[in-house]
């Protein structure tokens, strides 16, 4: 009987050590004499990879002393993990949330991210030249909380052939060559050929820029919906038309099956950012790169967008981990980066930089970085605010229902949301 | 001195002597069963990896949480806030939907084929295979695949329409297809599953009840209303229950295909815990719809419990 005792009380305390090894996610870091490993979250599973990769392993070549490890998995992923894994410790030390910036302010009201030390030097980050539009977004009570890990602002890929069969010489310069422009390459109802790709949903938004072109916008800065204002009503109202009359595009689509059908050849235009330029080029797509055109009132406008990346409040290795966020942020770095990418350089100091110049990709989108609009800046629900309100917004209006009933159920959403009153 | 008294035609029990009053003694102890410290990792596991999660989400439930940050007890206002929430009830209307749906379907059509195909030649054996191998292929891999399958641009439904100078077809970005087309591709790829659950219920009727009926005279149409149906009744609800408590609780196919879209037309119930919870970070709000869910599923099953309530003499 004892030794049946013995026996159990054995298989307990086995199986009891095999769970709590399960449960063990391992330390987001492994302490060493000599050198110190940094793990490294992201989503950048696009055309941009290598180009993170090679900051990565640029880093580590020149910094014997420490080792970053990059782990890349869908923004999806990381969002569910992410907030768990810093709670508890066991998280990376360095991570990208998501790609959307305005998630950082709930990591802040957690302190589950370290501010970053700014100033000149090569362990600081020099804030002072990087794009003040991404600083002011990772920016909370007056300290940033986050690198911008890119700085994309979108641009209008066009089909030459496409141009070129349709009799149309140059990309539209001017919001009315751009409406003509997509009735004209619209072939067949569509069925053929669309004139524009436009996504609404699980995207990076194009149609904040639809709109921005035409003078409207969602949320003022009082965090008030814009909506219903004239200028928005009349610039969806003339793109909502377009789409359903003239079939410039199809209705729904996500974001990836909007690059998708660009890259199948089957839409003339598209607005996109530069990590969809590889995709296209392998789909052997003879594709033209230009500026959005001018809104209606001459100006230049974009949307930009940046992806944040931040350091864990738990890290044990604070400065080795905001040692890499300024080596990131350096300019040879982010020459090599923009490079690689196409992405312009996160620095406002590199626009005279003469190889950055000499690459027309990177120039387009470059140029158009004074000019690009956050969207929905400075919104801490910002993500409630996209799916509650604009997404089914543009569905609504994309599907026949009239634009002054459908911005006004969502100037209602927005507004109850942001508190505006 | 010690009597010991032998009750007639019983056996006297061992070991048990008997005292001089006639009193038994007290009972011996019982062997020590090594068994349950046997089940306590499962115990463990069970405890640490469900028991506990479900007692912390209902805590959760009460409160105003965010991950990591600062947790505020607010009673029952996420229930109220949620009874009032237009979102939950359209999430509601859409999961009950996509489940009557889907089951119904699931059942009668899962039927009809293990009825058809519950002969043992090889034919049957094929075609029960290719019904079942889409059950052992992951929800997600399914749901991406069908949704370019499905694209009407450069999908090859689309492509097979264009062959055949039909309109393409916006499956799952029009507002009225896209929750039956879901429920569709949740069909096919249940289908075998229901129909290899309801194929063992049937191989457990006894023959002999057929022969006796075919005896009597029995038709095709009467043997299954009066002899198979009544047969395979425990098979039929536990099919029933089973697929009703997984459909109620579908979210990998939705969230690949559609995400709730377009216009929350598709969105479930567990589609809207997973937004409010991981995109919205309110983990309190979500844990309140995820029990309203977990009490609507308990209730459904009852339900279906008393609907199928059989005697043994059945």
């Amino acid at each position: 009987m004892n030794k049946r005792k013995l026996v159990a009380a054995i298989a307990v305390v086995g199986a009891a050590a095999l769970a709590l090894t399960a449960c063990s996610s391992g330390s987001s870091s492994t302490p060493s004499a000599s050198k110190v490993t940094l793990t490294m979250w992201t989503g950048f599973t696009g055309g941009d990879r290598p180009g993170y990769a090679q900051i990565v392993k640029d880093f580590n070549a020149s910094h014997p002393d420490i080792k970053v490890v990059q782990t890349v998995e869908s923004w999806d992923t990381i969002q569910q993990k992410l907030p768990t894994a810093w709670l508890t410790g066991s998280g990376p030390d360095i991570a990208a949330p998501s790609s959307d910036p305005n998630v950082i302010a709930n990591y802040v009201k957690t302190n589950s991210v370290l501010p970053i030390v700014t100033g000149s030097g090569a362990s600081k980050v020099n804030s002072a030249q990087l794009a003040p539009a991404a600083v002011k977004e990772l920016t909370y009570k007056g300290k940033l909380y986050a690198i911008p890990a890119n700085f994309a602002s979108l641009s209008l890929y066009y089909n030459k052939k496409m141009f070129a069969a349709a009799g149309i010489a140059n990309p539209p310069k001017t919001v009315a060559e751009f409406e003509a422009d997509a009735g004209k390459l619209t072939l067949n109802g569509g069925a053929t050929q669309y004139g524009l790709s436009l996504a609404d949903n699980q995207t990076i938004q194009m149609w904040p820029i639809l709109q921005w072109l035409t003078g409207g916008d969602i949320v003022k800065s009082n965090g008030c919906s814009d909506l219903s204002s004239a200028a928005s009503v009349a610039g969806l109202t003339t793109w909502a038309n377009l789409v359903q009359n003239e079939h410039i595009s199809p209705v729904g689509q996500t974001g990836a099956q909007a690059d998708s059908l660009f890259a199948a050849g089957k839409a003339a235009m598209e607005m996109n950012g530069p990590w969809a330029a590889p995709t296209y080029k392998a789909a052997n797509v003879d594709f033209g790169i230009a500026t959005i055109p001018l809104a209606a009132d001459g100006s230049k406008v974009t949307l930009g967008s940046i992806a944040p990346l931040a350091i864990s409040a738990k890290t044990k290795y604070p400065k080795q981990a905001q040692e890499f966020l300024a080596y990131y942020t350096a300019k040879s770095t982010q020459e090599k980066f923009s490079l690689t990418t196409g992405f312009p350089p996160l620095r406002t100091d590199m626009t005279n930089d003469s190889a950055l110049k000499s690459d027309p990709t990177v120039q387009i989108f470059t140029s158009q970085v004074g000019d690009a609009k956050l969207y929905l800046p400075q919104l801490t629900n910002a993500t409630q605010v996209d799916a509650n309100a604009y997404v089914p917004l543009i569905g609504k209006i994309t599907r026949g229902t009239s634009v002054a009933s459908a911005t006004a159920a969502a100037t209602s959403t927005i507004n109850s949301l942001t508190g505006c009153k | 001195m010690t009597v010991t008294h032998r009750v007639p035609g019983r056996a006297a029990r061992t070991g048990t002597p008997l005292t001089s009053g006639g009193a038994a003694a007290r009972r011996p102890r019982r062997r020590w069963q090594p068994v349950l410290l046997f089940m306590v990792p499962s115990f463990l596991i069970l405890g640490a990896f469900v028991i506990y999660p479900i007692i912390q989400s209902f805590i959760f439930s009460f409160q105003n949480v965010t991950i990591g940050g600062p947790t505020s007890w607010v009673g029952i206002d996420n229930y109220v806030t949620l009874f009032k929430d237009s979102q939950f009830w359209n999430a509601l209307g859409i999961t009950l939907e996509f489940t009557v749906a889907s089951v119904a379907v699931l059942v009668v059509v899962g039927f009809i084929l293990a009825l058809l195909l519950q002969g043992e030649s090889l034919a049957n054996r094929i075609v029960r295979s290719i019904f079942f191998f889409p059950t052992i292929v992951s929800l997600v891999t399914i749901g991406l695949v069908w949704k370019f399958l499905l694209d009407p641009n450069i999908g090859f439904v689309g492509g097979l329409f264009d062959l055949l100078g039909i309109p393409p077809v916006s499956w799952l970005t029009s507002t009225s297809l896209a929750l039956p087309t879901v429920i569709f591709v949740n069909i096919w790829k249940n289908l075998g599953f229901a129909m290899i659950l309801l194929l063992a219920g049937l191989k457990g009727v006894p023959q002999e009840r057929y022969e006796a009926a075919r005896i009597d005279g029995a038709r095709t149409l009467q043997l299954v209303r009066y002899i198979t149906i009544p047969g395979v009744r425990p098979t039929l609800l536990f099919t029933t229950l089973i697929l009703t408590i997984q459909t109620l609780q579908v979210f990998d196919l939705v969230f690949v295909m559609t995400d709730g879209g377009p216009i929350f037309s598709t969105d479930t119930l567990v589609n809207l815990i997973y937004r409010d919870a991981f995109t919205n970070y309110q983990t309190g709000y979500a844990s309140a719809i995820s029990f309203v869910l977990f009490v609507i599923i308990v209730v459904i099953s009852a339900l279906q419990l008393r609907f199928f309530r059989y005697n043994d003499v059945d």
